[in-house]
């Protein structure tokens, strides 16, 4: 369970104070599958980046599983984010100067690559229907298929949590949906909790969660945003 | 992490080559400039180790050319208990061979005593003596006694065409080669040897005098102890005035070798303090005497050196005669009044190394300058690679990179970039050194050590390394927000 206790993140652009998020407070189940909406500069992906320890809150508290994510030593936030966490970005953001491999491997490679850890990367892009593209470099794969990679290198960790940040963002509908598919799959089989900011809810089913942001403010409800369910 | 890094590096080709290009050219100078050191020490301690005797000489003399002793010394040397043989020997600068005038490289006449240069156990010319081809001749023997039969260095044999058997215009005066040696040392290799008394007759050269005596001690005797009792021997020894030999007087301020006259400054500058100029005791103590005691030369002959002396550019025998004092004095401590000095290879060799030392510190200056310059073509490299992929670190950190995990990338890079630039840069030192050795084989003697190339690869990479730190440290301390962001 992530656990968000008033939550507030300032940041500078250049002398302009921004006032990312304003006192968010909310809970996610663990395994739930959590759309945040909002619209652009409303916090939606600062609040995501904090429950991945990308960044640190100006105050309040981000607790997963009980561990308070700010009190963590730098090798704990380390560890949360190479074995707990697996991330999704809207820019794919892999690595131009490796393979698909290459990519999905990348979190593990400080400890080393064992055989058996690559045999399970090829798997796990087989798997995302890249069997044919293991060796081509991002610049070699569509946008979809890169964003396959990404979601590969995410499961790659059988992460407790997934972050996901405008997945879908530079997709067509078509490549949208198969993305959000994986998603799916990935939360159904390994109930993995996923966490999805986006603009378009048209991926949104019955039993999400979904919390709206605006102005750095949680919009719907304090606990723990609104159940989804279309009756 | 380190496939990573070389793939980085080849993903901006040109940048990579470019900065390796730099460091390349900087090593590749270290390792030029430095082999000229090394080749210098490397040439003494080879030179030396085949001079194993003593060489007695006056004091404060840089080489032997500039010394001069009275020849009845050397039966004092002689009965010095230890001491084999004792040979007197003459060096002269040759002006002309075969009407070429010779500047540089130098050569030299070199007399010496036949029958005790014979004697010797070890003679570094006699044992480099060629024996086959064009160069088959022999060493000098009694029967040169006399004569213009020489022995010169197959350097000498090869720049005139000469061969065993041909003869030679030497400063005008024709000389018959008998014999050809090899050492390979530009020290050695730069002597025509023939019959003391003949140098004598051709440089107007006091027939009292000598330039220095090579003293051999016996089997087994304590080289050091050897010298001590020869020192013994001249200790409180009123110095005699010989006649000055027409070469020293007429040697002008600059030899006109800048090699001899760089070691004649280097020797002084090392060992000789600015004189006093209260210390008026120096020359009445240490300049001759009295005249005639030296020699048997006619009084018109001193008349015409006197006058010649008196016409000479720049520095004096006066002012030569002051150095030498001046150096005794200052220079020796308890044995200030000595008026020889003794020295054996390892003094030479540690005379050289201080040369040597010195050299290394504007060899060093000059090294500096290149490598500060590399550095910075390297932290640059790192920087605009590290600033161009702020997101990639951003990605690295999001998937658990740990910040010691992103140093090590970075410096992983500029570590290839520096190992790759001293492999090279020795490489190419190496292959210039070993270009110039064979473009020059007379005047130069570059010598890039295994050491020197090890060194300089180490050097490199540590370079490299320090490099890649400030950017390294610039990317690590970004949270992988900060860096996301940014992208």
């Amino acid at each position: 369970m992530i656990e968000i206790q008033d939550l507030t993140k300032t940041h500078y652009r250049g002398e302009t104070e921004v006032r990312a998020l304003r006192g968010v407070t909310c809970r996610i189940p663990k395994g739930s599958f959590t759309f945040i909406f909002g619209p652009s500069g409303s916090g939606k992906s600062t609040l995501l980046y904090l429950m991945g320890a990308l960044d640190n809150p100006t105050s309040g508290a981000v607790s997963v599983n009980g561990r308070n994510l700010a009190e963590l030593s730098a090798r704990d936030r380390d560890e949360y984010r190479r074995g707990d966490v697996g991330f999704v970005f809207q820019s794919f953001n892999l690595l131009k100067n490796l393979d698909a491999v290459g990519n999905v491997l990348v979190p593990f490679m400080p400890k080393g690559i064992s055989p058996d850890m690559r045999q399970r990367a090829v798997e796990l892009l087989k798997h995302v229907g890249l069997g044919n593209r293991l060796d081509h470099r991002p610049n070699q794969l569509s946008g979809g298929e890169q964003q396959r990679v990404a979601i590969a290198r995410a499961l790659l960790k059988n992460p407790a949590l997934v972050l996901a940040d405008e997945p879908t963002g530079e997709l067509d509908s078509e490549t949208g949906a198969e993305v959000f598919g994986y998603l799916r799959r990935l939360h159904v089989e390994q109930q993995t909790t996923v966490v999805v900011v986006s603009h378009d809810d048209r991926y949104v089913t019955d039993g999400d969660r979904v919390l709206e942001l605006q102005d750095g403010q949680l919009r719907n409800g304090e606990a723990g945003g609104t159940e989804r369910n279309e009756d | 992490m380190l496939k990573l890094a070389f793939r980085n590096l080849l993903s901006r080709p040109m940048r990579s080559l470019l900065s390796l290009l730099g460091l390349t050219v900087a090593i590749a100078g270290m390792v030029g400039l430095f082999s000229v050191a090394r080749g210098l020490d490397a040439m003494i301690s080879d030179t030396f180790n085949d001079i194993p005797g003593l060489v007695v000489m006056q004091p404060g003399a840089p080489i032997p050319i500039f010394s001069r002793l009275p020849t009845d010394w050397g039966d004092d040397i002689a009965d010095v208990p230890g001491v084999a043989v004792v040979n007197g020997e003459i060096w002269q600068r040759v002006n002309v061979i075969d009407g070429k005038t010779i500047i540089s490289p130098p050569r030299f006449l070199f007399g010496i005593d036949i029958p005790s240069r014979v004697a010797l156990r070890k003679c570094v010319y006699r044992n480099a003596m060629l024996a086959d081809g064009p160069y088959a001749g022999r060493f000098l023997n009694e029967s040169d006694r006399g004569t213009f039969n020489i022995v010169v260095s197959r350097q000498i044999a090869e720049e005139f065409e000469k061969e065993v058997g041909d003869t030679l215009q030497v400063n005008n005066r024709e000389m018959t080669i008998v014999g050809v040696y090899h050492h390979g040392s530009l020290l050695v290799d730069v002597a025509i040897i023939l019959d003391i008394d003949q140098v004598r007759s051709l440089t107007l050269f006091d027939p009292d005098s000598v330039c220095a005596f090579y003293v051999e001690q016996e089997e087994g005797a304590d080289v050091e102890e050897v010298a001590e009792r020869i020192r013994g021997v001249f200790r409180g020894r009123e110095v005699e005035r010989w006649k000055p030999a027409s070469a020293i007087q007429f040697a002008p301020a600059s030899s006109g070798n800048p090699l001899i006259d760089f070691l004649r400054r280097l020797d002084q500058g090392l060992k000789s303090p600015q004189p006093s100029p209260t210390d008026d005791s120096q020359e009445e103590k240490n300049t001759p005497a009295s005249d005639g005691d030296g020699g048997p030369k006619s009084e018109s002959e001193s008349e015409v050196i006197d006058s010649r002396v008196e016409t000479l550019p720049g520095q004096s025998f006066a002012s030569i005669q002051d150095e030498g004092a001046t150096s005794a004095e200052a220079g020796e401590g308890d044995d200030s009044d000595l008026p020889i000095e003794v020295r054996s290879a390892s003094d030479w060799a540690d005379r050289f190394d201080e040369f040597a030392g010195d050299l290394d510190i504007i060899l060093g200056v000059l090294t500096a300058i290149g490598v500060t310059i590399a550095v910075l073509s390297i932290v640059n490299t790192m920087l605009m690679s590290v600033t161009e992929r702020i997101i990639e670190f951003g990605i690295l950190k999001a998937n658990g990179w740990s910040k010691y995990d992103v140093l090590k990338l970075i410096t992983i890079e500029s570590a290839v970039l520096g190992f790759a630039g001293g492999v090279l840069g020795s490489l190419f030192g190496r292959i210039a050194a070993d270009v110039v050795n064979l473009m020059w084989p007379t005047r130069a003697h570059l010598y890039a050590s295994p050491g020197l190339l090890l060194f300089g690869v180490v050097f490199a990479t540590v370079l490299g390394i320090a490099g890649g730190l400030y950017p390294a440290f610039w990317a690590m301390r970004m949270m992988p927000m900060d860096a996301i962001r940014r992208g």
